[in-house]
Parts: structure tokens; sequence; C-alpha cells
């Protein structure tokens, strides 16, 4: 392996460098708020550092599994801390990376609590990096609860009220204990995603018992044959647990309160980032090693992405609040990873992938953006503002810059991966999935350009409250430079991410066609 | 012989100890009392690990097997934190009558150690009521406070009853296998004969009663609410695994090779009892009344493991109950410390904890996520094993079921989180708590994280434990 690394755990760093951030910051940075926030920007520093190495170091000509790392656990139950990546675990990574680093300087603004603030952040970062770099289920599993629970204080404590309405069987059994909107948002969302991870575990433990070799390994489980009948229902299984996380219709209700009630890291991580561990656990995890399963499930998986596409969008242009809008964009958007997927043609599946890694930029970008309009403007009613891009053209060419890649623009990348995806479904079984598809992108259009022109380029509200804004400053920045940077780059670039996703991609459809 | 009743010998040494001191002790300085009996456990719980496996005596009736010394343990260790918690119990009518305090819990802990090695009939009768009398007593130890006296007396005339329901189930069998040797039933049952199995499902309705199990759970939230804190957290614990143990020898030891007819009712039972237990501890606004419902979930978790019917699932079983101890006592003390502090057990007054006492908070907030069964602390490691081996018995529906309703069991546990995080305090002042309290929440923390980073070690006494059931 190139530049040395293969003796050098360099995913482990990569995995547990945020988290010694976190420790550090919780015994060392007590009262220094300055330090909490270096310490945070440092330790996610190094995850991007070492993350763009084996970017450049990732060997696209062999393939599989590399950067390998593997000591036993527990060994008697085969339980071994083994990790790996292939492409699509890389282009995760360096967006998990990117979106961190540029979430560590987005929230300069936390003052409440801070210290406390950035150690949730950096422990949840730890279990999604963990998650994408597993090839141990029961690790992998272990990670994802990492990942899923810090979220509940983070939103619980730093997340804003007043904006979410307590609606359905929740908003009931939250009306009768009478807490707050930030805290029935954070419940929700908490006990939405266990409930998901209850569904995982069963699935994990099924896999588990049914393998002969009693072992976690993703890699000897790959190499065995699952009964057909258990591959069905673990399929779903995995498909409930993770599709949850991934925000798939109709278990997509805790995301839009989630997303609209959490502090802006938070939100640029989790629409950002965790949305995509679920997409990602469907996509390795189910079709991965349920090949059966998954030619059997695929019909159903496309059919309900075409239904989180349409309805996504639909629900997005409904909504008055800034961000209720890009929450349901995202439920729209991760309509399109899903039906990606499920399209299982090559160009379909790296399109998954690519609008994975596309929609996490931008989604960042986004929410970075909201929270700084929300900040200055102390609105996120889209009707009451307008002409903002007089006093803040910084965050008004960046907005529009993500708007154009929501709606699929080119040069941007969410074009090269709705542009892949809608080939894939042409080239599919299912060739209908086209007309919903093309016609989400459509109504994206509609309410991305109709809310950007609303706030920034319209006319300029009569409200007296938006007459002097500031334009972002100083830290602010760097978030909005990283992402629209990178948004662009891989727009005019593709193939800095098609590369290595392609060779990930292409051994898994080989297993499924061999069945076809 | 002596060997084989070792430890029980020790113990009605020590009560006989106690109980003289506690007769020429000077009636304002009873404490002392508490300290003798804490430090004889301790010399006890020396003597259980330097015990050896394998005796039998009495013809078989009492039997020193790796369950009876596993379970023996985790007894004694429970019945030691809930001592050294009583120990700075400061109401008045405590102070006069500790004496009889302690000696009450080292008689109902005598009860228990016997019923860990009992494989007779009678003598399992007979011990069971020798641990059950004393914790009527003990319920209503507070005699001046009326809900401690109508819990005592709820609790009384449950608990008779169901042991009346036990004997009646038990003296089927006897008549039916004319033995009173629980192997002899268990050779009697390939007969099929209808009158054993009413005699194991009366039965089963007794030991319901003193486990808990939904719908035999009515005593409980009732007297947990009345009862002294620190008792309650031993209460929660120590019979429930006593109850257990007798479960494993009558319904595994006794059933011989006809096991797994008994599937469908555990099964039937351990769901009944998750969902009840869950759903019921929703609504509760006293702290103690919703680990009570809670602590009913969790018999039903543990029941799963019985349900699988395999070496496995009593070793997952009694890992459970060991991580439920630690857990569950824990989350009591903690509730003790808030209480003496605060005069309150309602959830409200867990506002702004953490800004409190940050330590106390974190203790409760782990104990919670170990009942909760998140990942690195000991509850997780125990609902993943039984889960485990009821999936190997293939009963993933029950498993599943499970899975989801753990996750209603983390929305009452987060909303005491929430409370504690999340909330603002109503004052500043930290909660203090007193030393040896202090140190019982330390030993539950540790045990609770030691057991969830690395559980390998107490994997392996469980599976060592539950062999010669199998």
């Amino acid at each position: 392996m190139p530049l040395g690394l293969s003796s050098f755990p360099v995913l482990s760093i990569i995995t547990w460098s945020p988290f010694v951030g976190a420790l550090l910051i919780m015994f060392l940075a007590r009262r220094n708020a300055l330090l909490v926030r270096w310490l945070a920007v440092a330790s996610t520093a190094v995850s991007l550092i070492l993350t763009l190495v084996i970017y450049v170091a990732y060997d696209r000509e062999a393939a599989g599994f590399q950067f390998y790392e593997d000591v036993p656990l527990v060994a008697p139950l085969g339980i071994n801390y083994q990790l790996g990546i292939d492409g699509m675990s890389l282009l995760m990574l360096l967006l998990t990376s990117i979106i961190i680093f540029a979430g560590a300087w987005a929230s300069w603004t936390v003052k409440v609590r801070s210290q406390e603030f950035y150690a949730l952040l950096l422990v949840l970062v730890t279990g999604v990096y963990g998650v994408f770099v597993s090839l141990d289920l029961f690790v992998l599993f272990l990670f994802y609860e990492i990942a899923v629970l810090p979220m509940y204080l983070l939103i619980g404590i730093w997340g804003s009220s007043g904006e979410v309405r307590p609606q359905g069987i929740f908003g009931w059994a939250f009306g009768r204990t009478g807490v707050g909107t930030k805290e029935y948002a954070a419940m929700k969302l908490t006990l939405y995603l266990l409930f998901g991870s209850a569904f995982i575990l069963v699935g994990i433990l099924a896999l588990y018992v049914a393998n002969d070799s009693s072992s976690f390994s993703f890699l000897e489980m790959e190499l065995g044959q699952f009964d057909p009948r258990l591959q069905s229902w673990v399929f779903l299984a995995f498909y409930v647990g993770f599709g949850i996380l991934a925000g798939i219709w109709p278990l997509h209700t805790w995301s839009p309160d989630g997303h609209a009630s959490a502090p802006t890291a938070v939100s640029m991580l989790h629409a950002g980032v965790l949305m995509k561990l679920g997409a990602y656990g469907v996509v390795r995890l189910g079709m991965g090693l349920l090949p059966d399963a998954t030619l059997q499930w695929s019909w159903l998986v496309g059919t309900i992405a075409c239904i989180n596409i349409v309805y996504g969008a639909f629900s997005a242009m409904a909504q008055t609040d800034l961000k209720y809008v890009i929450a349901y964009s995202s439920v729209s958007h991760m309509g399109v990873v899903m039906l990606g997927a499920a399209t299982l043609t090559e160009v379909g599946l790296n399109g998954s992938v690519y609008q994975m890694f596309a929609h996490g930029i931008m989604t960042g970008l986004f929410f970075a953006l909201v929270g700084l309009v929300y900040e200055k403007a102390h609105s996120r009613e889209i009707f009451k503002m307008g002409g903002f891009a007089r006093m803040m053209p910084g965050i008004a060419t960046a907005f529009t810059i993500a708007g154009l890649s929501s709606l699929g623009l080119p040069a941007t990348a969410g074009f090269v991966a709705e542009l892949l995806t809608f080939l894939g479904a042409w080239q599919s079984s299912y060739s209908w999935w086209l007309i919903p598809a093309v016609g989400g992108a459509y109504l994206t259009a509609i309410y991305v350009l109709r809310v950007t022109k609303q706030i920034f380029w319209g006319p300029p509200s009569p409200d007296p409250h938006f007459q002097n804004l500031p334009d972002a400053r100083g830290p602010e920045w760097a978030a909005l430079w990283i992402l629209v940077f990178v948004i662009v780059l891989f727009g005019v670039w593709p193939s800095l991410a098609l590369a290595p996703v392609d060779t990930a991609t292409m051994p898994l459809l080989n297993r499924l066609w061999v069945l076809q | 012989m002596r060997s084989a009743l070792g430890i029980e010998i020790g113990l009605a040494v020590l009560m006989l100890i106690v109980f003289l001191v506690g007769l020429v002790m000077p009636a304002g300085d009873k404490r002392r009392v508490g300290v003798l009996t804490a430090i004889g456990l301790v010399i006890l719980l020396g003597i259980s690990w330097r015990a050896e496996a394998g005796a039998e005596i009495f013809n078989g009736a009492f039997v020193q097997d790796e369950l009876a010394l596993f379970a023996k343990r985790l007894f004694i260790v429970a019945t030691l934190i809930g001592v050294l918690a009583s120990l700075p119990l400061r109401a008045v009518a405590f102070a006069r009558r500790a004496t009889e305090y302690y000696v009450a819990i080292l008689a109902s802990l005598l009860g228990m150690l016997v019923l860990g090695s009992a494989r007779d009939l009678v003598l399992l009768f007979v011990a069971f009521e020798l641990m059950s009398i004393p914790l009527y007593y003990l319920a209503g130890f507070l005699k001046r406070e009326p809900e401690a006296v109508e819990a005592a007396l709820k609790f009384f005339l449950v608990g008779t009853v169901s042991s009346a329901v036990l004997i009646y189930g038990l003296s089927f069998l006897y008549g039916i296998a004319g033995t009173t040797d629980i192997r002899g039933v268990a050779t009697a049952m390939t007969t099929g004969h209808p009158m054993l199995l009413l005699g194991m499902l009366l039965a089963l309705g007794g030991l319901g009663f003193k486990i808990a199990a939904f719908p035999f759970h009515m005593w409980v939230p009732d007297t947990y609410e009345a009862a002294s804190t620190p008792f309650v957290a031993w209460l929660s614990v120590a019979p429930k695994a006593a109850g257990f143990i007798v479960i494993f020898r009558l319904y595994l030891e006794g059933m011989g090779d006809r096991v797994l007819f008994w599937v469908p009712a555990a099964t039937g039972l351990a769901a009944v009892t998750i969902i009840g237990g869950n759903l019921m501890a929703i609504p509760q606004q006293n702290i103690k009344r919703l680990l009570a419902y809670s602590g009913v979930a969790h018999i039903g978790y543990m029941l799963v493991g019985f349900a699988a019917v395999s070496a496995n699932g009593v070793a997952m079983m009694l890992f459970y109950l060991v991580a439920y101890l630690f857990g569950n006592m824990g989350a009591f003390l903690v509730v003790e410390a808030v209480a003496q502090a605060e005069g309150s057990e309602g959830i409200a007054a867990y506002r702004g904890l953490a800004q409190r006492s940050p330590i106390l908070a974190l203790s409760m907030l782990l104990f919670l996520l170990s009942l909760g069964g998140i990942p690195f602390v000991a509850g997780f490691w125990a609902k993943l094993y039984v889960f485990w081996a009821a999936a190997e018995q293939g009963l993933y529906w029950l498993v599943l079921l499970g899975a989801v309703l753990t996750v209603v069991a983390l929305f009452y546990y987060l909303l005491v989180a929430k409370r504690m995080y999340i909330d603002a305090p109503d004052r500043r002042d930290p909660i203090p708590v007193a030393p040896l309290l202090s140190f019982c929440i330390f030993v539950c923390v540790l045990g609770v994280v030691l057991a969830g980073i690395y559980p390998r070690p107490l994997v392996i006494a469980a599976l060592r434990a539950a062999s010669p059931l199998f």
C-alpha cells in the first residue's frame, strides 16, 4: 500500500481523534471557551487531513477494502474491532470530515454550556466515523448507537423552541408530560432512531445466528449464502431500521422536526451526515449481504423512494419556515439516494452514492446559512424577510449556489448525482420511476428559486428590524468557503468521487447480476 | 456437611451475634449494629468465594452447585449494598429499632441462601417463607407512616395468598410424583399426568407474585412507594433473584426432558410482562413508582432468557440479574440521596440536577442508560445476551417485541434524563450526600461500567453457573 500506511492505524486515528478532542475538552478546558473551540477545530482538522491523505493513498486499481485493521475484541463470540474502507466508505469519510470541520467553525457562536456542546458533538462524530469504517457488524452497531444518543441532549439543550408544532401521537404524549417543543423534537428523533436500531439489532443477531462461522465480520458474512427466506425478512428489518435514519416515507416525520429545532452544527451534521448513515446501512448491509432479498425488494425500495421525492418536494413547498423548507428538501433528496440504489444499475448506484455526498455538502451549507440568517435577522419566516442580498451579499451568494446545486444545475455536485440517478432509473426494470423523479427535480426548482428570490433577491422587506443586517464575518466565513468550494469542485470534476465509488459498487452489483 | 453448609452456618452465627450485640447496646447507639452487620457480610462474601461447588447433603435435598454459589454471592452483594445504604438512615424510629431491622434482613437473606440450594419441595417452600416473612415486616418498618402500614398489609396479603397458591401447586406435584425430590418430579413428568401440569401452573402463578411478573405485580408500586428507599433497593433485586433461582430449579430441573413443554407459557408471560411494565411506567410522576414498573418490565426481559430454555438462556438471565442489581439498586440509592435533600420523590425534584450535583446526575444517567440497555454500560450486554439466547431458539418475534419496547422504556428514562440535564434548576446549591451512600452509589457505578466495558469474566461465570441445570 502506498505511503507506508499499511502498518499505521489511520482509520482508528480518524475515528477516535474527535473523541480524544471531546475528552480533552471535558477535562482540560474548563471555563475557557476559546480553548474549547480551538480544541474542537484541531481534533476535527486531524481527521480531515488524514482523510485527505487516505483519499489520495487509496489504491483505485486494487479496489476492495483497504487500510485494514483487525483487533480481537471478544474473541469467543466472534466480535472483532475490524476496520477497513472501500470507495464508498472513503467518500462518506470525506463527507463527514468536511462537514464536521465546517460545523466546528459554524458553532463558534454557541455560548451556553459550550464545553458540553462541543464534547457531545465530537462524540457523535466519532460514532459516525465508526459506522462508516466498521467491518464488524457488532462494532458497527455500537458506533451507530454512539452516533444517535448525543443528539438527544444536543437538541434538547441547545435547540430552538417555538418553531415546532407537536402533532400526532407524539404530540398527544407530550401534551400530557408537559415538556417543551425542542424536547419534543429531541425525544421524537431519539425514539424513532432507537426504534430503528432495535430492528437493526434483531437483523444483525439473526445473521449472526444463521452464519455458520459465528462471526460478526462483514467480510465473512459476505462470503456465505443465507437462506432466501431469512434474507427476505432481515432485509426488511434493515430497511426499516436504517431507513428511519435515511428519512424514508412514512418514517421520516422525526426529521423535519428534529432538523428545525436543532442548533446549526447539529442540523448540518444530522442532515449532512447522519441521514447518510441510514442510506449507507441499507446499501452496505442490506444490499451487500442479502443479494436475493435485494432483488426481491428493489421494487418496494424504489417505489417508496419516488414517494419520498415527490412528497418531500410538495411538503417543502408548503412551508413558511426556512428551516422546515430545507428539512423537507432533505427528505426529497434522500429519496433520490434510495432510488439510485434501488435501480440496481451501475450508473444508478454510483449516482446514489454521489447524491449522498452532494446532498450532505449542500444541506450542510444550507443549514449553516439558515443559522447565519437566523442569528442576524432573528427570523426564519420566509415571507417576512426580503431583499437581504444588498446587506449580506456573501450569504446570499452562498445560498444561491447551494440552491442551484439542490435543483441540479450543471457544474454543481447536485447535477452529476441527479443525472446519474435518472439514467439509472431509465435503465432499470421500472423505468416509470423516472417520471416522479424528474417531477421532483422540477418541484425542487420551484421552491428553491422562490425561497431564494423572496429572501435575498426580491424587493426589500418593509420591516424595520431587517434594515441593517451584517454579512458573515470572521470564523463564519470558514464554513461557507469550504462547502461552496467542495460543491463546485465536485460539480466540475465528478471523477474525483466517481472513480473510488465505482470500485465499490461494481463488485456489489456483480454479485446481484450473477443471481439474475 | 460443614463445607456444604458453611455459608448458611456463618450467616446464622452472624445473626445471633448481631441480635445479642443489639440487646446490650444502649438505645441511642444502634448504628454500630449496622456496621457489625456489614462487616459480617463482607466476611460471609469471603467464605462464599472459598466454598467449593459439588457437595450434596440430606439425600440431595440441599445442593451446593455452581448455580447455588453464583446466586448466593449475588444475594450477599445485594444485601451488603442494602445494609451499607441503610446506615445513614436517620428516622427516629429507625435509630431505636435498628437491631430488628438488620436481624430481619439477615433472616431474609438466610432464606434466600437456603433457597439457592434447595432441590426439595418442602425445603424450597420453607426457605421461601423464611425469605418472605421478614420482608412483610420490613416493608412496614416505618410504622408511624400510614402509607407504610397500608403498603405492608397489601404486600403481606398478596404475599401470603401467593404462598398459598404456590404450596397448593407443590402439593399436586407431591401427590402425583410421590416424592418431594425435584428430580423425582422430573421422572414423574414423563407420565404426562395432567395434574402435574396443573401443579406446575399453580406454582408459576405463586412465583409470578414473588417475582412481580405481570399481571401479578399489583403490590409492587405501592410497596415500593411507601417503604424506606434503601430497603426497596434491596427488595427490588434480591428476592426477585431468589424467585428466579426457584423457577430454574422447578421448571428446568423439575421438568426433565419435557422442558420444552413449558415454552409457550414462559414466552407469553415474558411478552405480557414486558408490555405491561413498560406501558404502565410511562405516566408515573413519582420516581419510585416509575422504577417499580420499570422493574416489572425487567422481569419480563429476564423471562425472555428463561423462555429460550437453554443453558445460554439461563446464563444470560444470571448476567442480567447482576446488571439489574447494580443498575436498579444504584438508581434507588440516587433516589434516596435526592429525597433526603429535597424531601421529594417526584420526578420534578430532579430539575437541573446536572448543574447542581454533576456527579450524582451522571451516576443516575449511567444507571438509567444501563436499565435502558445502551452500549458501554452493563444493561446493554444484559439485554443483548437474553435476546441472543432467544434468537438462538428462533424466538425472533419475542426479540423484536422486547427490542421495540426497550424504546418505550427509553422514553421514560429519557424524561428523567431531561429533567436532570435540560431543565434549569430551581436552586443552585449542590445536594449533600452521606459518605456511605455515595460510596454505595460509587460501587454501583463501578459495577455498571465495568460489566459494560468488560463483560467477559461475568459471562463466563454465568455460563459456568448455568451448566448444572442442563
